[in-house]
């Protein structure tokens, strides 16, 4: 019976090939879009080099060392650090001439050194900027992490260390210092292991609090890492709401039956409507897998993004297309107007794509955060494959992608319910 | 499945009892009751909106009946509709088909749903592309055919599995004439076969031309039913006087014996429909009509005709 069905509908595809190649040119032309506009920057490696103020309030060896390490080497290539006060910086940002601001209070190494209370670093981002200020947060995460693990682990030396780098400070004893601390790291594999990669991480949210904060993954310390970071993180949620889009068009095909009335006469012939849904499903499905493919193969080429798990991601973004087709098909059933309907198809799926996963889910508002989007199934995806990507090995991508798949026979089972029970109270297209 | 032989001797195909249906406050189908018996067709007459496709869309599962209850070769349609559904035919009102498949594949797609193999349905698909006579067109797609054609492609899809019985929605609705001869010719050929045929139509001409009896359906109540002679003979007779006069003042009721004599079908302003009560004779009526209080412009006297049968019952034409 679906072999009938499906053959049908690739005989159809076939001859009106018309919704599947606008259902790909919309990835296609997305993804190209994208490229076009940070892609030949990759080529070089990275994004252009990164203008930021450095607003050095502690006045201490530590503004020193950061200075250096941006200016020198690597760093160099990629970033333009500016060191100036408090008030020139903000009137950089606000002319647009800077991507954020990176301010090391007063007394920052001091108390990090007494380890008493929490010390923070702030990093006030150019709101007119997405790109480089997301690169140079994932870099604060990263020397965050770094802080962490030398106060986690060398918090005995830290009276030693205070006596020979507070006040005007001695370089070579803070070089003395530094070298011990990485020799004994590098002698030792369980530090090793812990900083590279380093396991902690910090946490965005208080910003950076240097001396006490643990949190979500961060694997990768390079720049490189991070810029690939960034794009694959973006390309991941704007993937898991763009998908939603397409799998809402190619449901649409059951409008058309409905129109054609040719779902009527299968019902006078069939009982159950599952089957019938279940081939546009599958159809669907191969649809947004060639989508996934161009968004998340295209963009991967281009960002120069390695997928670090891609048979786990391939299985979960399989998943996902299974639950959206059938999710769709769910609002087919529900919704008899095809143009009531698409608006509140492509309603749905930027409520569910926004919320769940485009943007960071700190930056969403609180209730938005805590009681709606761990709930969507688009922050579900997004979020185990963010992980995937991450290098966790412990992700549970397998339960998730069975859990999509799950989801998405029960919806065609409910949307098969409903339509029938839409027919049989007489509503029609 | 291939298609299901019945031993359905003195058994109707389908039986309809009170079936009734409403939508919101439109009662669309009322306590409607009708048989269709093997090597029969029913004629379910009536204007659009009387009630017909309500009635099939309930024969056939697509609507839920408020109430009543739908027999096909004896057993309750609701008990195992799919058994049902292998039974019957549909062909809807609308065009059900795919335009942008041929002919040929649309025929063996529907063969193929109604559960004939993929052989079965080839080969039924052939002998039914040369029945519709669309042969020579079976590989282009349907979009390119003319309108009687994909009629007849439409009724062709219904016919893969041999259905003892056939439900057609107003078939020819919108064609010309000689497509619509076609397909009133070909319907007719399925009768030799033993199929019994619930066949809806606004068209008098067909339901006279080609039902064994007839249902007269409006506003979803079945208002008479049976053969054309028996419902001719609700008027009275085999014969009808049509007066044509200026009828603007003129009060039948208050006419002296009137009504013993003659029972009104239809009355305008310039024109009087009437049929003769009781056997007399043609000259006689000609003559009491000659002698009423109106001046006569013409009389004619005609054999009634299913809209004179729809006039009696309704008041107006199956036409308005």
């Amino acid at each position: 019976m679906l072999r009938v069905l499906l053959a049908k509908d690739l005989r159809h595809a076939v001859r009106n090939p018309l919704p599947w190649i606008i259902n790909l040119i919309v990835p296609l032309s997305m993804t190209l879009l994208v490229g076009l506009i940070f892609g030949r920057h990759a080529d070089s490696g990275a994004l252009g080099r990164i203008r930021f103020a450095v607003v050095d309030e502690d006045k201490s060896l530590l503004g020193d060392l950061l200075r250096g390490v941006t200016n020198q080497a690597k760093g160099g290539r990629h970033f333009d650090p500016v060191f100036m006060g408090r008030e020139a910086a903000m009137r950089e940002i606000d002319a647009d001439k800077i991507s954020a601001v990176l301010i090391i209070p007063a007394n920052f190494m001091s108390n990090y050194l007494r380890a008493r209370e929490p010390v923070s670093l702030e990093l006030i981002k150019n709101p007119a900027e997405s790109v480089n200020p997301a690169v140079l947060e994932e870099l604060l995460g990263v020397v965050a992490t770094g802080l962490n693990a030398i106060s986690h682990n060398f918090r005995s030396k830290f009276p030693e260390w205070r006596t020979g780098l507070e006040g005007s400070g001695d370089y070579h004893q803070a070089f003395f210092f530094i070298e011990r601390t990485g020799a004994k790291l590098m002698m030792t594999p369980k530090y090793k292991n812990y900083i590279n990669p380093p396991l902690v991480s910090y946490e965005k949210e208080p910003p950076a609090d240097a001396s006490t904060s643990a949190a979500p993954a961060k694997a990768g310390g390079s720049q490189s890492d991070a810029i690939s970071g960034v794009f694959s993180y973006l390309l991941i949620g704007f993937s898991g709401m763009f998908l939603l889009f397409i799998a809402g068009s190619a449901m649409s095909d059951l409008y058309r039956e409905l129109r054609q009335h040719t779902l009527e006469r299968y019902q006078t012939l069939r009982d159950s409507l599952a089957p019938f849904l279940a081939s546009k499903a599958v159809f669907g499905v191969v649809m947004l897998l060639l989508c996934a493919a161009i968004m998340l193969g295209g963009g991967g080429l281009i960002f120069h993004i390695h997928w670090r798990r891609p048979l786990p991601l391939m299985a979960l973004t399989f998943g996902y297309a299974c639950f959206m087709a059938a999710l769709f098909a769910v609002f087919v059933a529900l919704m008899p107007d095809e143009r009531r309907a698409a608006v509140l198809n492509n309603l749905a799926a930027m409520f569910m794509g926004l919320a769940g996963g485009v943007f960071p889910p700190e930056l969403l508002p609180a209730f938005l955060r805590q009681h709606i989007t761990p709930f969507l199934p688009s922050y579900w995806f997004v979020t185990t494959a963010r992980n995937l990507q991450d290098g966790g090995m412990d992700v549970a991508w397998g339960w998730a992608a069975f859990k999509f798949a799950a989801l998405g026979a029960a919806l065609i089972a409910l949307a098969a319910m409903l339509l029938r029970r839409r027919f049989q109270s007489g509503l029609r297209a | 499945m291939s298609s299901c032989p019945l031993t359905i001797a003195g058994m109707s195909l389908l039986k309809v009892e009170h079936l009734s249906k409403t939508f919101g406050t439109i009662r669309a189908v009322d306590s409607v009751s009708l048989e269709v018996r093997p090597g029969e067709i029913y004629g379910l007459l009536g204007p659009n909106g009387a009630g017909k496709t309500t009635t099939i869309s309930m024969i056939c599962g697509l609507l839920k009946p408020d109430a009543g209850e739908v027999l096909v070769a004896g057993t309750t349609f609701w008990s195992d509709p799919q058994k049902a559904k292998r039974i019957m035919g549909v062909v809807p009102q609308e065009l059900a088909i795919y335009e942008e498949l041929s002919g040929r594949e649309n025929l063996e797609f529907w063969g193929r749903l109604a559960g004939l193999s993929s052989r079965e349905a080839r080969l039924r698909a052939t002998e039914l592309l040369e029945a519709l006579t669309l042969a020579d067109r079976a590989k282009d797609a349907v979009a390119t055919y003319s309108g009687g054609m994909k009629r007849r492609i439409n009724l062709g899809c219904a016919l893969l599995h041999r259905p003892q019985l056939l439900l057609l929605d107003e078939p020819t609705v919108g064609i010309d004439p000689q497509a619509r001869l076609n397909i009133l010719e070909f319907i007719r050929n399925l009768l030799a076969a033993g199929t019994g045929i619930l066949y809806t139509t606004h068209y008098l001409e067909e339901a006279e031309m080609l039902c064994q009896r007839i249902g007269i359906i409006d506003h979803g109540r079945l208002l008479a039913e049976g053969t054309l002679s028996q419902l001719q003979e609700r008027l009275g007779g085999d014969r009808v006087f049509v007066l044509e006069a200026d009828f603007k003042s003129a009060l039948p009721d208050a006419w002296e014996g009137f009504h013993q004599r003659f029972r009104v079908i239809q009355k305008t302003e310039r024109q009087l429909v009437v049929a003769a009560i009781g056997a007399r004779d043609p000259s006689e009526c000609l003559k009491d009509l000659l002698d009423l209080p109106v001046r006569a412009e013409n009389v004619t006297l005609k054999r009634p005709s299913l809209n004179d049968v729809f006039l009696q019952l309704t008041g107006r034409e199956l036409r308005e």
